[in-house]
């Protein structure tokens, strides 16, 4: 749901400002810190189920992600240490360089959408607006739907001979063409269909954002005499700016990982599957389809580590147009 | 605030209801196993993997009988859509889950046998009764691993009406590849959509076919070299490219689209190079079923056609390999040729048991396929047949949509799958 | 709502045209695509390759639904996809409400160290250990099994994190009360923290179960078996088997996002309200 399609929610809040909840130790004054000796055997009871699942499931597989990085899978199972083989020839691929082309574009494609969003937002927040919580509702259908399923749609939609698409744009006049099928257009018109699952999902937190501005702010700009849209760019934007950022980071990540839409809409046997295959659909084409394993994780491992770069870079360019209250 | 009101009480118990029902579920799930499993008191249940829904209901029949005369014996049918079948089989064989016995293609074959997956047929085999390129198919270092369930062969169906519309003589046997685009062109009309033909970017249906006719071959008989590069193979692929360039067959995007064979069933298609499979699908679509209908493939240098087919193979760490080697040749014996013919799914591929499924669909003539046998080809394959189709759905594509010209996509793919094939050699 | 306050005739300003037009437009677009879906989905493949197309169908082709049927098994996967949404919820509204707890309210050494590491989780993309949970699956003899489904989804460092701000923000003095009257922990979690801290398990339940609901690449991978697969996979399973009939496409899509679309009419503010709130808490 944040981000193109199919990421898990975790991500969402790992970006958002830790600062703000995380420094102080919560509620308790510091005189009272003495630790209970039962706090230590209450607290394992709590954390076990989850501390467990995740170490069992999430941290320990990371470390045999990064071990089986350095392995050859044979066809059938059983592997053997091959060093950094895989990774020499990650380098050496020329479909690797071109998955990680298509999934930059897909990202900046991505972010396009976040100005529509924040549109959107702002005319619904508007205090008296009318019919809300319809065009709410409506515009969250297609986050809430399922990637296959909004894949199928838009694969008919776009068809070159019978869609809808082609269809309305040669009322107006428009060049039609296989949009899914044709190596020019498949990216975009799989990225526009990004765009499409994440408006809403945008939307409602920035208008979340947009509500808590105290309309005081609007009102003293008003008696200055100050412009509708002055007051947007002074006011709205500079206040939201705690989640446009948390917006921008989820869509970032998200569209790293596309992969859901690629591999629905596009087929195997496309002609414009080299410009739409993503990182994450050539880490499944390989890990998967190939049975190459060892290549796979060393692939997945460096995805890891785009993500956590590009994350630390954000966090370090938010000083800059981020305002805190 | 902090009431214990009913409706509090209510969520948490809700809450622990659902905490114990996972917590079943969860042990339940434990418990069970998937793949075969063996009952108490000699009860063998055997799992059967295959891919094709439509065959199910013979599959099953077949199962039946066999479990008539082998009371203790129950096989159960795993269907996997063709799309994940290899995909999943590879990796659960890798881990010891694979089915009892399972369907294999040719394609595959050798990757599972050489890998020690596959259990060699034991006891007395007769393989005389099957066509002789399909047994060898199924065959490594003198050990037989499967015997044939059924064969394919590609002819050309055409659309009936639009040849009367066109006033073009139906094709039959006589027609060369100089007749097949003549008639193609005088079939294309774009106001309407329709095409001569469909330029397949497939090898079986498509562009092996007409390497054969041109005297070409994919790969060389000792398993070691392309055949792309050479000039009839060529000749072979231009031979679909022109169709395209020339505007007879829809170009390569379109068909990605719209599957050609559902173009053929809109009546947009003249034409349409199909294997003795689709005659299920042509036979039950309304408007193929009355307008259709099929020939012989046209001669080129020589006349060829592919031809496949399934065999039935055991899975080498079955926990019951005897009982499965057992229900795997019974699945190559005659009895369960005539079930599987009398269905008309498919050609069965024990000599003899053929008419029922020439008869299955009347209204075509079915026997061309069979017709076709004595200069059928076998379906070119190899170790790691995976890996240089991947090259040819690649590489090809360029050629088929004009962006690469065919030579040069020709003697890339051969580079290229040269060095796949030699890698098998180790 | 404000439509019947007849007395103050509020006068229809341009910018309010200009603005309703612009949402009409988007509202159109966002679910527009599913109209169409379902008017498609009654029509014969014939009639849907019409050009220029109809929009209505002549005919209404009910047995697209039943082609989705023998094309997959529906009932089997919608099942699946239940159990699935529900056991993940389940387990980490409990799992993650305990571990939450304990961040906010007990102290330990060690506790800043463990919540970094669970932190550090959020940052791993899903992709990179699938791999070694299908193994850890297969080594466990669950591969293609339900559990193999939902197990590893019972688990989140996000929904603990999520619940530990809403368990922050409580005051201590509720706490203080039920301890004072002799509460070891696992009462007060129960009994005074879990109820004050519903908004935050809505949201996270909402959010977990219509995640689950339409997950696709582990489920693709684990499960091997049309029966033991869950809708999101049978959808794409779907696909391969129909290629490019997509009247009875359609049909299937639209089964199987009903259940997700119904929950979401029905709890709509809910849902959108939850979302706010990982925004704005987060």
């Amino acid at each position: 749901m944040p981000g193109p399609v199919g990421t898990a929610p975790r991500h969402a809040v790992a970006v958002s400002p830790p600062p703000a909840t995380e420094a102080p130790a919560p509620a308790r004054p510091r005189r009272r810190r003495r630790y209970r000796p039962a706090a230590l055997g209450w607290a394992a009871f709590f954390l076990a189920p989850t501390t467990l699942g995740l170490g069992f499931f999430y941290m320990w597989p990371v470390v045999q992600t990064v071990y089986f990085s350095f392995t050859k899978w044979g066809p059938f199972g059983g592997h053997q240490w091959t060093g950094l083989d895989n990774y020499r020839a990650i380098v050496r691929d020329e479909t690797v360089l071109s998955a990680l082309r298509n999934t930059v574009y897909f990202t900046l494609l991505g972010l396009a959408g976040i100005p529509i969003s924040i549109v959107l937002a702002a005319l619904l927040a508007r205090k008296g607006r009318r019919g809300v919580t319809a065009y709410r509702a409506l515009l969250f259908l297609p986050v809430v739907t399922m990637p296959a399923a909004v894949a199928i749609v838009w694969r008919w939609l776009y068809n070159g001979d019978y869609g809808l698409v082609n269809e309305l744009l040669s009322h107006v006049g428009a060049h039609r063409t296989y949009w899914v099928s044709d190596p020019n257009t498949a990216l975009v018109a799989v990225a526009l269909v990004g765009i499409w699952t994440t408006v809403g999902y945008n939307m409602v937190i920035l208008m979340a954002g947009m509500e808590a501005i105290p309309r005081h702010y609007y009102e003293a700009a008003e008696m200055d005499g100050a412009t509708g849209v002055r007051q947007f760019f002074a006011i709205t934007v500079p206040l939201i700016s705690p989640s446009l950022f948390f917006v921008t980071v989820l869509s970032i990540i998200g569209s790293l990982q596309t992969f859901d839409l690629v591999y629905v809409m596009i087929g195997r046997t496309n002609p414009a599957l080299p410009q739409t295959r993503t990182v994450v659909y050539l880490f499944y084409q390989k890990a998967f389809i190939e049975n190459d394993r060892g290549y796979a994780a060393a692939l997945a491992f460096l995805l890891l580590l785009l993500i956590v770069i590009v994350t630390a870079a954000q966090f370090r360019l938010q000083k800059r147009w981020v305002h805190y209250e | 605030m902090v009431t214990r009101s009913g409706r509090r009480a209510g969520t948490r118990l809700a809450t622990l209801a659902v905490g114990v029902a996972v917590a079943a579920t969860l042990l339940l799930g434990a418990c069970s196993s998937s793949g075969s499993s063996s009952g108490s008191g000699g009860k063998v249940t055997l799992s059967y993997g295959l891919w094709d829904k439509n065959q199910v209901p013979a599959m099953k029949r077949i199962a039946a009988a066999y479990h008539a005369t082998h009371r203790n014996v129950t096989v159960n049918v795993q269907l996997t859509p063709y799309d994940d079948y290899f995909t999943k089989l590879q990796t659960a064989a890798g881990g010891g889950e694979a089915p009892d016995v399972f369907w294999m293609n040719g394609p595959n074959f050798q990757l599972y046998a050489s890998n020690g997956v596959l259990a060699p047929l034991t006891g007395t085999l007769d393989t005389k009764p099957y066509p002789a390129s399909l047994v060898k198919l199924y065959q490594l270092d003198g050990k037989q691993y499967g015997l044939p369930k059924d064969f394919d062969t590609v002819g050309l169906w055409y659309d009936k009406k639009l040849f009367d519309a066109a006033h073009v003589k139906y094709p039959d046997a006589s027609w060369t590849w100089p007749t097949f685009v003549d008639a193609a062109r005088k079939l294309t009309v774009p106001a309407k959509g329709q095409y001569g033909t469909a330029a397949l970017l497939t090898g079986q249906e498509g562009m092996y076919n007409t390497i054969f006719q041109a005297g070409g071959y994919v790969v060389s008989p000792d398993g070691k070299h392309s055949g792309y590069g050479t000039p009839q193979a060529i000749q072979g692929l231009k031979f679909w490219t022109d169709l395209i360039q020339q505007k007879l067959s829809p170009g390569q995007q379109q068909m990605t689209d719209t599957a050609p064979y559902q173009m053929f069933e809109a009546g947009k298609i003249a034409m349409y190079w199909g294997g003795s499979w689709d005659a299920v699908e042509f036979g039950n679509n309304p408007l193929t079923k009355t307008q259709a209908d099929v020939t012989v493939l046209p001669q080129g240098a020589k006349r060829a056609t592919v031809i496949h087919g399934l065999a039935n193979v055991v899975f080498n760490r079955s926990k019951h390999k005897a009982q499965a080697i057992d229900f795997a040749k019974f699945l190559g014996s005659k009895q369960a040729a005539q079930i599987e013919g009398s269905t008309g799914t498919v050609i069965p591929a024990y000599a003899g048991t053929q008419q029922a499924w020439i008869k299955s669909h009347p209204q075509f003539h079915l026997q061309s396929f069979l017709d076709e046998l004595p200069y059928a080809q076998p379906l070119p394959v190899s170790a790691n047949t995976a890996a240089w189709n991947t090259l040819e759905a690649d590489i090809l594509t360029k050629a088929w949509t004009g962006s690469t010209p065919v030579d040069q996509a020709a003697n890339n793919q051969a580079q290229k799958m040269d060095g796949v094939l030699a890698k098998e050699g180790k | 709502m404000s439509s019947l306050v007849a007395a103050r005739r509020r006068p229809v300003r341009p910018a309010s045209i200009v603005a309703h037009t612009v949402l009409v437009a988007a509202a159109v677009v966002a679910a527009g695509p599913f109209l169409w879906e379902a008017l498609t989905s009654f029509k014969s493949l014939g009639e849907s390759t019409q050009v220029p197309p109809t929009w209505l169908p002549s005919t209404w082709h009910a047995g697209n639904y039943g082609d989705v049927f023998d094309g997959v098994p529906l009932w089997d996967q919608l099942a699946n996809s239940v159990i699935n949404a529900v056991a993940r919820t389940a387990g980490q509204l409990l799992f993650c409400s305990m571990a939450a707890y304990a961040f906010a309210r007990i102290e330990f050494p060690g506790r800043k160290l463990l919540f970094g590491l669970f932190l550090s989780v959020l940052l791993v993309p899903t992709q990179l250990l699938v791999i070694p949970q299908y193994q850890i699956m297969q080594d466990l003899g669950l591969l293609n099994t339900l559990p193999a489904l939902f197990l590893p989804g019972m688990f989140s460092a996000f929904g603990t994190f999520l619940l530990r701000q809403f368990f922050l923000a409580l005051p201590a003095e509720l706490e203080e009360a039920a301890r004072i009257d002799g509460a070891n922990p696992l009462r007060i979690y129960w009994s005074v923290m879990l109820p004050l801290a519903r908004p935050g398990l809505v949201a996270l339940g909402i959010l977990t179960f219509i995640w689950s609901w339409n997950d696709l690449l582990w489920p693709l991978i684990v499960n091997t078996d049309a029966e033991k697969m869950t809708l999101s996979v049978g959808l794409a399973s779907l696909q391969g088997q129909f290629a490019t009939n997509y009247p009875v496409l359609m049909a299937g899509s639209l089964l199987a996002t009903l259940p997700v679309l119904i929950v979401f009419v029905i709890m709509q503010r809910r849902v959108i309200e939850g979302i706010a709130l990982t925004g704005s808490k987060g």
